[in-house]
């Protein structure tokens, strides 16, 4: 009886269990399900904001111009099977950009409207000395888009998945594409 | 018999008493279900929330689902949501309580907390996001979005052998419809592009369902939007629809049905007998039903405790189904007719989830049986009144574990219909062998809205409430 009892009271004393929380370096690459995840976009983004600074023909671009070339960012289309938000690595690109002072930077479509709604609203209730004029938005000159895609090999408890994100910066009045980057992350998870 | 040894006795016996009800977790809640069954649903609330300890027993993430789903069903969407959080965070802070656990194992499984089953989990946020979207907050819908799409990876993470349930199809076409609904394409079309993957592969063999043509055509009209023109011919072609193009109504309305009710978890009590043939092993035995189950026996003792045991009774958890009543439904506007296809059976997905655990389950059934007998057996040799009582309260507190949600559908149907700016009067009707019911609903639509309607109906063919049965 005592031989069924001990256990019982021990696993008694030690059923209380408490979680625990740690606090890591945003940086620490921690791999759980094999999915994409936060270092993922994070080795995206320093990837090709390097390859976007170091192209010849982003820099040739930037030197014809007298003034700094203004960025968009547009549409960043996701033909994985997974959801990812592309915003994760882009808006780290953006930041560098912004904070790098070789490109300046316009809203994206999705923050435009609502200036402009703003914009609007100001023309008829705000004190006219404060009221910011109509027309005077900057147009961009590039304009920041991009894919992607990935491909998937199963066989039994095994995968392979190769994420392929590539990102163009075309010039919006001639179509032509400035610069043009791509990165591979290509992962092996086995059950 | 000495005085100590009644202190010992007599908890047990009080013990045996408060465990020795054999009724299950349906008949327990008879009051509430019968209610529930018969459409009287603010005195099945009202009975529910009578009993408000539940809130912190047990079973607490049924009685926060029970409530949750109710009170959808009657329209109070936020104090819906409210339950149905609590019920999330049980499902997020869940952990296994090892003690519980063990006193499951000595006395029946209805002491330890009740976790869940993996359906039940996303069901639960299934009717939060429609809760949501008929309250016109569609960024709340997609947070639940973004935690049924975690709630799907970790469900497909957790089993690795195909014919398990590990992927959900009508969460996956759940997810396309809300993200078709806040005008995101692109992960609309990722969302239904994995749900007819997995209708195709998973529920079309498992549970005989296979992909909606409504979920055929949003992938396309969605491919379409997004720009994904190559995607877009290469589905069409493989559908076979070479002249579909997709077209964009002035509005829509996604009409969900919930037809009948979720099987319910009964009892099901199997007499074993013990082959001691082997020498480091006893095998557990039912000829009738043609199962074996060998346990290694190491030491002597635990042999000789086993030796004088040849037969007992062992209950194990099985799912009684509950037949839909009505069988096919339609909604009608403007001369046209939008049949709703079956997205989810939930009946089917209970009843496979169970069966493809069984092995785990008559393993537990049978290790609980085997401690209980070694107790009273080893028993027996100190005191052999003390024995015959363990032996009784044994005998009552083997029962099954019968918790489930039992209150969901047994099927969730759909349709999609194209509305026009204004009023839309719409007809719903569905039909059984020899009935028919007809319901008229007004929507006031605005341009580009997608409206939300769901609609339960909770006869079953079984006719009478399930007790009876």
């Amino acid at each position: 009886m005592c031989k069924i009892l001990i256990p019982l009271m021990i696993l008694g004393l030690t059923a209380c269990q408490t979680r625990h929380v740690t606090r890591l370096d945003p940086a620490t690459q921690i791999d759980l399900s094999g999915r994409w995840n936060d270092s993922d976009s994070r080795k995206v983004a320093d990837q090709m904001i390097f390859e976007l600074f170091d192209s010849d023909a982003f820099k040739k671009y930037a030197q014809s111009k007298t003034t700094k070339p203004v960025v968009v960012v547009g549409m960043i289309r996701n033909k994985t099977s997974e959801h990812i938000d592309p915003d994760n690595f882009v808006k780290k690109i953006e930041l560098v950009i912004h904070n790098s002072g070789v490109a300046d930077l316009v809203e994206s479509s999705e923050f435009r409207d609502q200036l402009r709604v703003e914009r609007t609203e100001q023309q008829d209730f705000s004190d006219p000395s404060t009221v910011k004029r109509m027309g005077m938005e900057t147009g961009a000159d590039l304009m920041l888009f991009g894919e992607m895609t990935s491909e998937t090999d199963t066989f039994n408890n095994r995968r392979v998945v190769n994420y392929i994100t590539t990102l163009f910066l075309t010039d919006i009045e001639t179509n032509k594409r400035v610069w043009y980057g791509q990165n591979e992350i290509k992962k092996y998870m086995k059950n | 018999m000495n005085p100590g040894k009644f202190f010992i006795i007599l908890p047990l016996a009080f013990t045996g008493l408060l465990l020795a009800s054999c009724a299950t977790y349906y008949q327990k809640h008879y009051d509430f279900n019968s209610e529930f069954e018969k459409g009287d649903l603010p005195k099945a609330l009202e009975t529910l929330q009578q009993k408000e300890s539940l809130a912190n027993s047990k079973s607490k993430f049924l009685y926060f689902v029970n409530n949750g789903l109710l009170l959808s069903l009657l329209g109070k969407y936020e104090e819906s949501n409210a339950f149905l959080e609590k019920a999330f965070m049980f499902g997020e802070d869940y952990q296994i309580n090892y003690f519980h656990e063990a006193a499951g194992y000595f006395t029946n499984p209805n002491m330890a907390v009740y976790k869940g089953e993996d359906h039940e989990h996303l069901m639960l946020l299934y009717f939060k996001t429609i809760n949501f979207l008929k309250m016109n907050m569609p960024e709340e819908a997609l947070v639940e979005c973004r935690r049924l799409n975690i709630r799907l990876n970790q469900l497909s993470d957790k089993y690795h052998t195909v014919n398990k349930y590990r992927r959900d199809a009508f969460i996956h076409n759940l997810m396309g419809i809300i993200y078709q609904s806040t005008n995101d394409y692109n992960n609309a079309f990722i969302a239904y592009r994995n749900a007819w993957e997995i209708y195709e592969q998973d529920y079309s063999s498992l549970f005989a369902l296979h992909a909606p043509d409504q979920l055929r055509k949003d992938l396309l009209n969605t491919a379409w939007w997004t720009g994904f023109t190559e995607e877009f011919y290469h589905y069409r072609e493989k559908f076979n629809m070479p002249e579909y193009v997709p077209v964009k109504p002035e509005a829509e309305l996604v009409f969900f049905w919930h037809n009948g009710l979720s099987p319910v978890k009964n009892e099901l009590s199997i007499n074993f007998l013990i082959d001691h043939r082997s020498e480091n092993m006893v095998v557990f035995t039912n000829e009738q039903l043609g199962i074996a189950f060998p346990f290694a026996i190491e030491e002597k003792k635990e042999r000789s405790d086993l030796q004088s045991l040849d037969i007992f009774r062992v209950a194990f958890p099985k799912y009684d189904e509950r037949p839909e009543y009505f069988r096919r439904g339609s909604i009608e506007l403007d001369s046209i007719s939008v049949p709703l296809e079956c997205a989810e059976d939930i009946s089917k997905i209970a009843v496979h989830s169970l069966r493809e655990r069984m092995v785990l389950e008559f393993s537990k059934g049978l290790l609980r049986a085997a401690l209980k007998k070694a107790t009273e057996m080893s028993m027996k040799k100190e005191d052999e009144g003390l024995a015959a009582l363990i032996g009784v309260v044994n005998a009552m507190t083997e029962k099954a574990d019968t918790r489930n949600w039992q209150t969901l559908p047994h099927s969730i149907y759909y349709a999609r219909a194209p509305l026009k700016v204004g009023a839309n009067k719409v007809i719903f009707q569905i039909d059984a062998d020899h009935d028919r019911a007809r319901y008229t609903f007004t929507y006031q639509a605005k341009k580009a809205q997608t409206l939300f309607h769901t609609f339960s109906s909770l006869e079953t063919s079984l006719g009478m409430p399930y007790r009876l049965y």
